[in-house]
């Protein structure tokens, strides 16, 4: 770990975007290209009367108009197989599609989903999910117990996915207690917001079909567009072009099928790019609403002795990942704490609303604001400070996770007080500002991946995965691994990637893997091709493969540098003597550590967190106490990574995460009218802007992981937008004296607290 | 519905024949300049574009700011908020109109959203509209049967009403002479965040102060909290003629909730708008004070 890795490198396609070279799905054109527009409900809750697409299809430059009729009848879903394509005899969100139409032009496709006949009987909307989950309560999902879901899944009507976690023994925990501290939180959704909207172009040729299309995982949009048009995997190829943000709202499977199913129909290509609208109200993968409400019991010297928690998750129509992210939120409304007894239910419900999913850290940033802003309220009960609170129960090695995994060396402690260090805990502060702490944990997700690298003749190579590129940076930073490994300048390795045709399966930019996963493959080909050519530069050295290395484009001696044949030369010789040199890693991915398994219900994908991240942000925040509105004038982050490979990349993670939390601190929330979104554009949906950006100091504390990724690396992209919002939040009570206990934590609603109101 | 069928596009060169293309359009014809209301608004389907455009970006004689003789501003419909926010003129005297171009929208909003489209779309979030009313601005409106001037508070009717008939175009805006005295004003809005923000709650205040730091002349106005920025004469009347003590400045402040109709929408609750009216006000009263006495030095 010294040339290359722990230096600072720019991202090989960073030029290329910011200099307006690189293009994306909705740049692309096709000769004879179609443009798709659908038709959606508008409405949150209805029964289908009519559906009659006659005149859309009777309109000259209408090539197809498609609805379920003219689509297998299939149900999805990642988790739960609950939705088909198109609106199925009723309507459970305003952004359910009806009808898809190709045509000639833009406007026109418009104007056939406007000559759409459609009868809606209006259904009163299931809005409230404490009120869904009462017996009795009308059912999102009538026909819910005809679905099949993944195993380990526990449904009951409304309810998609109810998980726990028992440990200890509760009541006796409570009996120990000297105080018991009780607080409810509520966070409205909220949206991944991606500068680019989803886009998909299909194009088929013969029995085959190429999906250009923006999504964060090709493989599983594949599997959707396969499962749902009863197609075999090798007939359909998914290519990504560049990819102008995910932020998990373009995970999973999303719209490829129904431009595939236009295109075939109208037998050209077809493209469709969302509007802002669209993007809002018609995706599935918003951040949850939740309520959660806490239940702890402390002894007066701080030490946690039983701690329960009840979670709603609120994950609109249909489950998508739904069931897998409560399980989640239950490890975080745990925390990174010592819990000797405790029980944590969580509850996925469905609703009318948009359908909620994986945007990046699903139910983290919420959980933690709802959790750490509860454990400051302990702090205040003991009469503790909360950093002195939060060291004495925090997890360190050797400790057990809330699901019985026990914690190797870990940087949870000294990530806490790294952000303390650099905020400067303690220190007096002027009038209206106030400082705040939070701390969190995020797991790296183990799964399959594979790599195939090629030495090319001129001692150049290719790095051909089927990782995806978010933006993140992470496949970008592959070729870096492999220049490690090969001894080779990183701008000598090129990359193919995104592309189903091309690359192994990969599950794509989610769960923060794709480092963790496709970079131990990175490192297992490159061994392949380093293994030849040291036998190669061995034999002609007339040495010991072991007594070599690759460094710099040549294999020298280690102990005598001047004895080297340059790579460039070892690869040349190779091909003209009939060689190919070719490395392939597909390496089994780490086992989940040892969990309760058996007496935790609910659980699918996460009995315990492998490889988890640790982290603490503080802030410190101006609150003007006549408005409401705060100012977030510095964030300092402490973050224990495993190892960092790529400082530059990492901060970039950190310093985004922050910017992204921030949003959901202050302002990003959905607003809902009856079961419609009433701010579906970016004037009301406020993000933050780079003049809102804080001062951001950061540090790294180093803990390699033992079963982590390259060199005990864990997984980045989502752990920095977990922390922020908890740290606000926090800032804020200290500041103002009162909780904010609705996210996000707009100026009317601070106002409203001020004013000893909850808004 | 938004199909481009038969719907015609006019880019007129001079302003006698924008006039004679109004004329002969009528009530199909919709003015275009810089086109961040017009578009936006066609483009997210809330409404549609006219059936005839008049673009009016060649009028390049509606592109000037200028002084009068007498202290007074003469400023033409094309002028962007970018504009107003650079002119030196502007920022010197007319100080609560640089403080509200400053703010519109985006640093691309600004360089292309004009004046007249501002006041002509007639929001009631609208920055320009309440500095304008403390100055005691009128526009001008030009129409083949001639010219004729009106109060700025007479033109704005209502969320996108104004009282600009068939045929006609808003030229420009007419500022007379600021009171006697040392005058300052300024333009603040609350803001949720530090940049691309909408008015929830704005105000402009223009004061005069006499030797002896009395108010001898007090405006008002308020953005964003009734159908159409309005003044608030309650508040006035307050200040006027009194020496502006803390006490008497937020007396005031407080009763220019009485000018506030304000609704509940996505933005804000009717009871926060009400309530940050005088905090705002307030606020905005302290900031053109500051800038009066600072006119004495």
């Amino acid at each position: 770990m010294s040339r290359v890795l722990g230096r600072r490198f720019v991202r090989a396609d960073g030029l290329p975007k910011v200099t307006g070279q690189a293009r994306y799905a909705a740049d692309l054109v096709l000769p004879g290209m179609l443009h798709a527009a659908f038709l959606h409900a508008g409405v949150p809750r209805a029964r289908i009367r009519r559906l009659d697409v006659s005149a859309a299809r009777a309109l000259p430059g209408v090539l197809a108009v498609l609805t379920q009729d003219d689509v297998p009848f299939v149900r999805f879903g990642a988790a739960v197989e609950d939705r088909t394509l198109f609106a199925h005899e009723v309507v459970r969100f305003e952004g359910e599609i009806l009808a898809a139409v190709a045509a000639l032009t833009p406007e026109l496709a418009d104007r056939a989903c406007r000559l759409i006949e459609v009868e809606l009987e209006a259904l009163p909307p299931v809005l409230d999910p404490e009120a869904a989950l009462a017996p009795g309560a009308p059912l999102v999902h009538e026909d819910w117990q005809d679905y099949s879901a993944n195993d380990g899944i526990v449904r009951d009507g409304n309810d998609c996915g109810f998980v726990n976690i028992v440990k200890g023994d509760i009541e006796a925990g409570f009996a120990a207690a000297d105080e018991i501290v009780e607080g409810r939180y509520v966070a409205d959704m909220s949206h991944p917001v991606p500068i680019e909207p989803h886009a998909v172009l299909a194009q088929w040729e013969g029995d085959r079909v190429t999906v250009w299309s923006t999504t964060q995982t090709p493989f599983p949009a594949r599997n959707g567009l396969t499962r749902t048009l009863e197609l075999p995997e090798s007939a359909v190829r998914v290519v990504v072009p560049h990819l102008g943000g995910g932020f998990g709202g373009k995970c999973e499977f999303h719209f490829e099928a129904h431009v595939a199913a236009l295109a075939r129909a109208a037998r050209r290509p077809v493209r469709l790019v969302f509007d802002r609208r669209q993007e809002f109200t018609a995706t599935d993968m918003a951040r949850h609403g939740i309520i959660a409400t806490f239940r702890t019991g402390v002894r007066r010297d701080g030490t946690i002795v039983a701690h329960e928690a009840s979670l709603i998750l609120d994950t609109g129509a249909y489950a998508t990942h739904g069931p897998v992210i409560t399980e989640i939120a239950t490890m975080m409304a745990a925390g990174p704490y010592r819990h000797p007894n405790m029980l944590v239910e969580g509850r996925t419900v469905y609703s009318n609303r948009t359908p909620a999913g994986s945007t990046r850290a699903p139910s983290g940033p919420q959980v933690c604001w709802a959790l750490e802003q509860h454990v400051d309220a302990i702090a205040e009960r003991l009469g503790l400070d909360k950093l002195e609170f939060r060291l004495r129960n925090i997890v360190a090695e050797g400790d057990e996770g809330p699901t019985g995994q026990r914690f190797e060396k870990i940087g949870a402690r000294e990530s806490l007080l790294e952000a303390a260090r650099l905020i400067g805990w303690g220190r007096p502060l002027p009038p209206g500002d106030g400082m705040g702490l939070a701390v969190g944990w995020w797991f790296s997700a183990p799964g399959p991946a594979g790599c195939y690298i090629k030495l090319n003749a001129d001692g150049s190579a290719t790095v051909v995965t089927g990782a995806q590129e978010n933006g993140s940076g992470s496949v970008m930073g592959l070729a870096l691994l492999a220049a490690e490994e090969l001894g080779l300048a990183p701008e000598r390795i090129s990359l193919v990637y995104q592309d189903t045709d091309a690359g192994a399966f990969d599950s794509g930019s989610s769960g923060s893997q794709t480092t963790f996963n496709v970079g131990r493959a990175v490192l297992a080909a490159s061994a392949q091709i380093r293994d030849r050519l040291l036998r190669m530069a061995a034999d002609e050295l007339e040495a010991n493969p072991l007594d070599l290395e690759l460094v710099e484009g040549v294999v020298r001696a280690k102990d005598a540098p001047g004895r080297s044949v340059v790579i460039a030369a070892l690869a040349r010789r190779a091909q003209d003597d009939g060689e190919l040199i070719t490395g392939q890693g597909n390496p089994p991915a780490p086992k989940m550590p040892d969990s309760l398994g058996g007496s935790c219900a609910g659980r699918v994908a996460f009995p315990a967190f492998a490889a988890p991240a640790f982290f603490a942000h503080a802030a410190r925040v101006r609150v003007d106490r006549e408005t409401g509105v705060v100012r977030v004038l510095e964030v300092a982050a402490g973050h224990e990574f495993g190892r960092v490979l790529n400082p530059i990349g990492v901060e970039g993670q950190v310093e985004g995460g922050i910017v992204h939390g921030l949003g959901i601190a202050l302002s990003e929330g959905t607003v809902f009218r009856d079961g419609n979104q009433a701010n579906p554009h970016l004037l009301d949906y406020k993000l933050q802007t780079a003049a809102d950006v804080p001062a951001m100091k950061i540090a790294f504390v180093d803990a390699p992981a033992a079963d982590g990724g390259p060199y005990g690396s864990k997984g980045v992209g989502e752990p920095p937008v977990v922390p922020t919002a908890a740290a606000v939040a926090n800032a804020i009570a200290a500041a103002t004296g009162v909780r904010v206990r609705h996210l996000p934590m707009t100026p009317v609603r601070v106002w409203a607290a001020l004013a000893g109101e909850d808004a | 519905m938004a199909v481009a069928v038969g719907r015609t596009y006019h880019a007129p060169a001079s302003l006698d024949e924008a006039i004679a293309l109004l004329a002969e359009l009528g009530n199909d014809a919709g003015v275009v300049a810089g086109g961040t209301d017009l578009v936006v608004a066609a483009r997210g389907g809330r409404r549609q574009l006219p059936t005839a455009l008049v673009a009016i970006h060649r009028l390049s004689e509606l592109a000037t700011i200028e002084g009068s003789p007498f202290g007074g501003l003469a400023l033409g419909a094309l002028v962007t908020h970018a504009d107003l926010e650079r002119s030196d003129l502007v920022r010197r005297r007319w100080t609560a109109l640089a403080d509200a171009a400053a703010l519109v929208g985006s640093p691309a909003t600004r360089h292309v959203g004009t004046l007249g489209g501002n006041l002509c779309n007639a929001s009631p979030a609208m920055e320009s509209g309440a500095p304008l009313l403390v100055y005691d601005a009128s526009v001008e409106l030009r129409s083949a049967s001639g010219t004729r001037g009106l109060p700025l508070a007479d033109f704005l009717l209502g969320p996108a009403r104004t009282a600009l008939a068939p045929g006609e175009l808003l030229t420009g805006v007419t500022v007379p002479p600021q009171p006697a005295g040392r005058v300052g004003s300024a333009y603040l809005r609350l803001d949720y965040r530090a940049s691309m923000e909408i008015a929830v709650v704005g105000a402009a205040v223009l004061v005069a102060l006499d030797a002896d730091g009395r108010c001898t002349e007090a405006r008002i106005a308020l953005t964003a909290v009734a159908p159409t920025v309005v003044r608030a004469a309650d508040a006035e009347t307050a200040l006027r003629g009194q020496l502006p003590t803390t006490e008497r400045v937020a007396a005031a402040a407080a009763r220019a909730a009485a000018a506030a109709r304000p609704i509940d929408d996505v933005r804000a609750t009717a009871r926060y708008r009400t309530a940050m009216v005088p905090v705002i006000v307030r606020r905005a009263i302290e900031a053109a004070l500051k800038r009066a006495e600072e006119e004495a030095a």
